[in-house]
């Protein structure tokens, strides 16, 4: 008997519903979303012996934001090392994996807390919390494809709308939770951590649990696979470990990288931007920011967070609504407009701040964001199509180390620009403007590699030998029932 | 090759579980939203 997490045991019956795919992969994404809102524990962490105010032995934000290096790392390597286990032994495996180590994660998180020991937190969330994302960020991917051939991008857009919405759930939750446990004792951030693991453990394994892979060759019913396909949409498919041998695997590496790079750059930058630029504008005052009273500057900052939430509302908007687009306006052509209409947005930006009007520079920094995270959410299907459906999920994660080099290039390239047109007497409103322009040059350097990307060779597919020995190794063979 | 799977309806009380399934994910994520979107309105 086959085991409760092999792929052949979770092979859908006749009449299951597709549409019971994609609230399950959302179930995991919505989770390991939360990695994006770990900063809300950063303050109350920040003076977790001190409670009322930092002692000296608490922890420095900047100490705890090595967090973030290392979740990206972690989601980028696992991914791309784990990537063939994944697709070899199914979704609901990897999703049971993933539960453990997010959920897991938590767990030796709040331990750490609780005696102190950051080196646990780094571990715990960090590197295994951190193949967790990996490992649940891929899980879905390849299984949506195939249930939705008709639909690859709007089924992929889906799953990774999710993680970019997780923070929205985990951040206002995490910040109830510790007003809860909060005692004149304790911060109440290993509680917190207690209870979100265990939250995130359950949902995580409900999710991994919904999942159900089809038939091979299975398609939906009153579907047939158009008779004139687009020659950038392949029917057949590219080994795992011949992929990366391909330009177009390092073409697509780099759209994504520069798209996210650029993004990144833009997320840290925008409500700062918009404090810097706008200043007293913003409350109805006169004066740039440095002008402002305490009370003034409070206002604005209230104003910048505002500003920083519309853009995470564009950020999930734009991953189901481009991902959606793509299926309709074809994967290049949509990575076109990405760069395309990103390039001239990007270079409009600080024209828009000179204006001085503020919904004409927040529409602008809205689309530029949706776009952003219609990246992300396009790139799977790109790949199937490019690659075919086989190895998607494995290809996909190899692709997703352009997202780790992108946690590095973007804020790298933003903070060292800023720091030194500031040290050379550059106006702090005017700084962003040139960062912004070499943003455009990242976007250029996708436009280019996006516009040279072609149907893959033919001697790079997968012979129907090599295509029968997959199937075996991946537990297939006679599993249809 | 295998043969392509015939094309199989969804069964109706299959769509019963979807609606389930998709309210337990919505209504998380319609909250997540709902709080953004409180502190996205001083923007305006």
């Amino acid at each position: 008997m086959a085991g409760l997490l092999a792929k052949e045991r979770i092979i859908a019956a006749p009449g299951f519903n597709r549409w019971l795919v994609p609230p399950a992969a959302l179930a995991i994404h919505l989770s390991i979303g939360m990695a994006y809102g770990f900063s809300v524990f950063w303050l109350p962490l920040s003076r977790a012996i001190g409670i009322t105010q930092s002692a000296p032995d608490d922890w420095k934000i900047s100490t705890l934001g090595v967090m973030y290096s290392l979740f990206f790392v972690f989601l980028g390597s696992s991914a791309a090392v784990f990537g063939r286990w994944v697709e070899r032994e199914g979704p609901r495996k990897t999703g049971v994996v993933a539960a453990f180590c997010w959920g897991g994660g938590f767990f030796i998180s709040a331990l750490g807390v609780y005696i102190h020991q950051i080196w646990l937190l780094w571990i715990g969330s960090g590197v295994i919390g951190g193949c967790g994302l990996g490992l649940g960020y891929i899980s879905p991917v390849s299984t949506l494809i195939k249930w939705f051939p008709d639909r690859r991008g709007m089924a992929t857009g889906m799953a990774i709308m999710g993680f970019g919405g997780g923070a929205m759930i985990g951040s206002p939750l995490a910040d109830i939770l510790m007003r809860h446990y909060a005692t004149p004792t304790s911060v109440g951030v290993w509680e917190t951590f207690v209870t979100m693991g265990a939250i995130y453990l359950v949902a995580m394994l409900c999710g991994a649990f919904g999942y159900r892979v089809p038939p091979d060759g299975w398609r939906p019913a009153g579907w047939t696979p158009p008779a004139q396909r687009s020659a950038m949409i392949t029917t057949r498919h590219v080994h795992v470990s011949r992929a990366w041998r391909t330009p177009q695997f390092w073409l697509l590496f780099t759209v994504l990288w520069m798209n996210v790079s650029a993004g990144i750059g833009v997320i840290g930058m925008a409500s700062p931007m918009l404090q810097e630029v706008f200043g007293g504008k913003l409350i109805g005052a006169a004066g740039a920011l440095k002008d402002l009273l305490g009370d003034q500057r409070a206002q604005v900052a209230t104003i910048g967070a505002g500003f920083a939430a519309l853009l995470s509302l564009f950020n999930i908007a734009g991953r189901i609504f481009w991902a959606s687009m793509s299926d309709y306006l074809g994967r290049k052509p949509t990575y076109f407009v990405f760069f395309a209409l990103g390039i001239v947005l990007y270079a409009f930006a600080p024209s828009a701040g000179r204006i001085g009007s503020v919904p004409l520079f927040a529409a602008v920094f809205c689309v530029i964001i949706s776009m952003y995270g219609g990246g992300f959410a396009t790139i799977p299907a790109y790949i199937a199509d490019l690659f075919g459906t086989r190895f998607v999920g494995a290809i996909h994660g190899r692709v997703l180390l352009a997202w780790s080099a992108a946690g590095i290039l973007g804020p790298t390239l933003v903070n060292k620009l800023r720091e030194y047109q500031l040290a050379h007497g550059v106006p702090a409103a005017q700084a962003y403007n040139t960062t912004m322009y070499i943003l455009v040059g990242l976007l250029v350097i996708g436009l280019v590699a996006n516009l040279a990307v072609k149907p893959v060779a033919e001697e790079h597919y997968m012979t129907d030998a090599e295509l029968e020995a997959e199937r075996r190794l991946a537990h297939e063979a006679g599993a249809a029932r | 090759m295998s043969a392509p799977v015939g094309p199989t309806k969804p069964s109706s009380s299959s769509w019963v579980l979807v609606a389930v399934a998709w309210t337990l994910v919505g209504i998380p994520l319609a909250w997540g939203i709902y709080r953004t979107l409180r502190t996205a309105v001083k923007i305006f």
